[in-house]
């Protein structure tokens, strides 16, 4: 019975659920989401591609010298790699929807 | 009626939701009315498995069988009137031997199947109607003595002045209350279905529209015991009247009353957690069944 | 007599695979037996592929529930091979995020007990409240479950006076939404019903089945690594190990209950006391350890969790082991499931089995072998040699 006073008092109150879809609460400022990367200042180093825990980087060359290519769909946002790099090429983002259909979606180079 | 079921269902649904703090049934139809027609839909849709070794005959014809026996039993009930759609002599009597029979359709459904969880739902359903039969039967019946017949017209017209709630019925409607709890196999009661133990118990073999058919059914109870505990206790649809719109207003009486009896029976599910079976046969036989008869004696004395 | 029911692998009674073979009369269980092979995952193996620092991304995922525990004991393993100490600011830091993360654990527990036992509004408000906790978390460390908040060498994040004040503020709240839960756990008759005197584990047999975490501090057993063995701050940071006579599943409740409260004082009391300073020495990225074995033990939210590392000298583990608390566990679970002097009802099998908060996905992966008959013995064996 010690329930009553509080499913009563839920009658008064707002619902608890966020109505996902079409109500997205906004990620704190630290979020760790999908990462972006600015390729203009990556020196290839290369390191971002070895610490990797999910093997999500891969390297490839684009006739600059060998860039990063990341698989977002492997990645498990530990942002090892933004940590380690260099120059700060790789960019923390916040968003954390990354379902899609199209597989080249989740490709960031 | 079918309707009613399911606008019941979904009144259901939405009010325990609220209860705790969540939205419920939201993308079907407006505030997602719909929503238990499109779960029969698509329960309809599915693919209908018999498991090896079923006793199909039985598992056929049960849901059919108690889709039509509470549709029987519904029929019974007054809605717009003082009477029902159908009426007999006694027919009081007549729906409580539906509901025990409606059981009897549960737990052949149950045992048909050959998986062991849905035959250990079906013997704990079977059990549980040892607890709870008496107490739903006398706490009726006590009404009928008091109205002097067991015709639900006879009763409802007895409420004119005062339905029977207020004054010394109103512990007959608690024990109602309970058993009616009971029978829907709402939760603290839910032991035959029981989810985490025996996963759904004696659902669990039947698929398609069995499961369709069994779930309407389901609502259709819910009608119909909301709408008895109207009858008998609530005084039924009828209430203060401006003549020449009884057509009107019996109707609404009888859904605000079935409805806020729906709303008790939903409270009590989010109050308790699942007693378990030899806990229920405890409780039913040390509490509730000494005070009904107590009650139904002390009816019997003042008539 | 009697027939068999298997609960699980695929069971609405638990998430994970996991295989209880009840041998059942009318309603009641006479004999039982667990198998919980059906995830191993070879986490362990593919360790020894990973550099240390990568290492700690997989260990994390052993189980998303106590992925702060293990990480916690991952970075203490590696960094006592590498005779590295986290800045005292990164020990405070670790704390406070472990025992919110016992907080969401505890408060999951909470919830999969109303649901197992079918109470399902006392599910949903526990849930709802413990969406709080997650948010901080999510603040504090990046993410709700998988926080990689722990480092070799420290913490990745730092506390700031705003978010500081929201953690208080929020867990203020919490204190008296966990009491109103704690009162009704302490009097709802029905939960008092299924929880009372189901699943007994007097404090002799918890001791021989070494019983740990919640579990045996439900039998009275005063055991607790962060009180025994203070990994973190925990010699400065002053708290209660919760201890209950009941040896029963309602016990288990109460303590993880009255937890929760005592984490949430340690969180108040480290945020007042936090020394200031750097929260990270740094480590590369890439770093070999030099050769030896190591252990580390925390106090997960299910128990008592052991990782043994033996380093080569390379940049990866040689070998890297676990004990996780679950697996401490089943072996109580089976005694209690089995015990001859009590009735266990079909009903009690959810309860019992939640009370020791399973956690399968990083209890599967042991297997005993038996020297004389060299034949594996699994757990079915152990649970039989030790518990009668
Ligand atoms: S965030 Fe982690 S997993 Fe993702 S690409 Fe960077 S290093 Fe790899
Ligand atoms: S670490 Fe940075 S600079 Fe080096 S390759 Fe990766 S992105 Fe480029």
């Amino acid at each position: 019975m010690r329930m009553l006073r509080d499913v009563l008092w839920n009658l008064f109150k707002g619902r608890a659920t966020v109505m996902y879809p079409e109500e997205r609460g906004s990620p704190p400022d630290n979020f760790r989401g999908r990462l972006g990367f600015n390729r203009d200042e990556c020196i290839g180093c290369g390191l971002c591609h070895r610490v990797c825990p999910a093997s999500a980087i891969e390297m490839e060359n684009d006739g600059r010298g060998a860039r990063p290519v990341f698989h977002i769909e492997r990645c498990i946002y530990c942002y090892l790699c933004i940590e380690v790099c260099p120059t700060k090429a790789i960019k923390p983002g916040k968003e954390y929807a990354v379902v899609t259909s199209r597989k080249s979606d989740l490709v960031v180079r | 009626m079918s309707c009613l079921a399911l606008l019941f269902e979904w009144l259901d649904r939405k009010f325990v939701a609220k209860l705790q703090n969540r939205v419920g049934p939201k993308y079907t139809g407006p505030f997602g009315m719909l929503q238990p027609l499109a779960d029969l839909v698509k329960l309809l849709s599915k693919e209908d498995i018999i498991p090896e070794g079923t006793k199909t005959f039985l598992f056929n014809i049960c849901p059919v069988a108690a889709v039509l026996l509470l549709f029987i039993a519904n029929s019974f009930v007054p809605t717009v009137h003082v009477e029902g759609v159908l009426k007999a002599e006694g027919d009081l009597i007549i729906i409580l031997v539906i509901i025990t029979l409606y059981l009897l359709t549960i737990y052949m459904a149950g045992s048909a199947a050959p998986s062991r969880y849905s035959l250990m739902g079906a013997a704990r359903a079977a059990v549980m109607l040892l607890g709870f039969e008496l107490p739903l039967m006398f706490s009726s019946l006590s009404v009928g003595f008091a109205a002097g017949g067991f015709e639900l017209s006879k009763i409802v017209a007895k409420q004119f002045e005062r339905p029977f709630i207020a004054g010394p019925h109103l512990i007959g409607f608690a024990i109602f209350l309970i058993a009616a709890q009971a029978e829907l196999e709402k939760i603290p009661f839910d032991i035959p279905e029981a989810e985490t133990e025996i996963v759904s118990g004696w659902l669990v073999e039947l698929s398609s529209w069995r499961l369709a058919f069994f779930r309407f059914s389901k609502d259709l109870e819910l009608v119909l015991l909301s709408g008895l505990a109207t009858a008998l206790y609530l005084g039924g649809p009828i209430g203060p009247v401006i003549p020449g719109l009884e057509v009107l207003l019996y109707p609404l009486y009888f859904l605000a009353k079935s409805i806020s009896v729906l709303f008790l029976l939903s409270l009590l599910s989010t109050l308790f957690a699942r007693i378990r079976l030899d806990q229920f046969i405890r409780l039913c036989w040390r509490y509730l069944i000494p005070l009904t008869l107590a009650y139904f004696l002390a009816m019997m004395w003042v008539v | 007599m009697g027939v068999y029911i298997p609960v699980g692998p695929q069971h609405p009674i638990h998430p994970e695979a996991i295989l209880l073979k009840l041998k059942v009369e009318g309603e009641q269980v006479v004999d039982a037996d667990v198998d919980s092979s059906f995830v191993h995952r070879g986490i362990e193996k593919a360790l020894e592929h990973k550099t240390w620092l990568q290492g700690l991304y997989l260990v994390e995922r052993v189980c998303g529930i106590c992925n702060v525990a293990h990480s916690t004991c991952y970075t203490l393993n590696v960094e006592n091979l590498l005779g590295v100490e986290a800045p005292t600011r990164a020990q405070y830091l670790r704390l406070v995020v472990e025992e919110l993360a016992r907080i969401h654990s505890h408060m999951l527990w909470l919830g999969l007990l109303a649901h197992l036992i079918g109470f399902q509004s006392l599910f949903m408000l526990v849930f709802r409240d413990r969406e709080k906790v997650l948010d901080l978390m999510e603040e504090l460390t990046g993410n709700r479950i998988t926080t990689a908040y722990n480092v070799v060498g420290g913490v990745r994040r730092d506390i700031d006076p705003a978010l500081e004040h929201r953690v208080r503020s929020t867990l203020e709240e919490l204190r008296g939404r966990v009491k109103r839960y704690r009162k009704l756990i302490e009097e709802d008759p029905s939960v008092r019903a299924r929880t009372v005197n189901v699943g007994i584990l007097e404090r002799s047999e918890a001791e021989e089945l070494h019983a740990v975490g919640p579990v045996a501090r439900a039998s009275g057993i005063k055991y607790d690594v962060r009180a025994d063995d203070p990994y973190l701050v925990h010699d400065e940071v002053p708290f209660n190990v919760v201890t209950l006579e009941t040896c029963d599943a309602w016990g288990r409740a109460m303590v993880r209950v009255e937890e929760v409260l005592e984490s949430i004082d340690m969180i108040m009391y480290s945020l007042d006391h936090i020394p200031s300073g750097p929260i990270r020495k740094r480590v590369p990225p890439v770093f070999k350890v030099p050769p030896g074995e190591g252990i580390a033990r925390v106090e997960a939210p299910r128990g008592e969790l052991f990782h043994y590392a033996k380093s080569d000298g390379s940049e990866r583990p040689y070998r890297y082991r676990m004990r996780t608390p679950t697996l401490a566990n089943l072996a109580a679970l089976v005694y209690m499931l089995r015990r001859g002097d009590r009735a266990v009802y079909v009903a009690d099998v959810p309860v019992i089995f939640g009370s020791i908060d399973p956690c399968i996905c990083c209890t599967a992966r042991v297997f005993v072998l038996d020297e004389r008959g060299s034949r594996v013995l699994n757990l079915e064996d152990l649970g039989r040699s030790r518990g009668r």
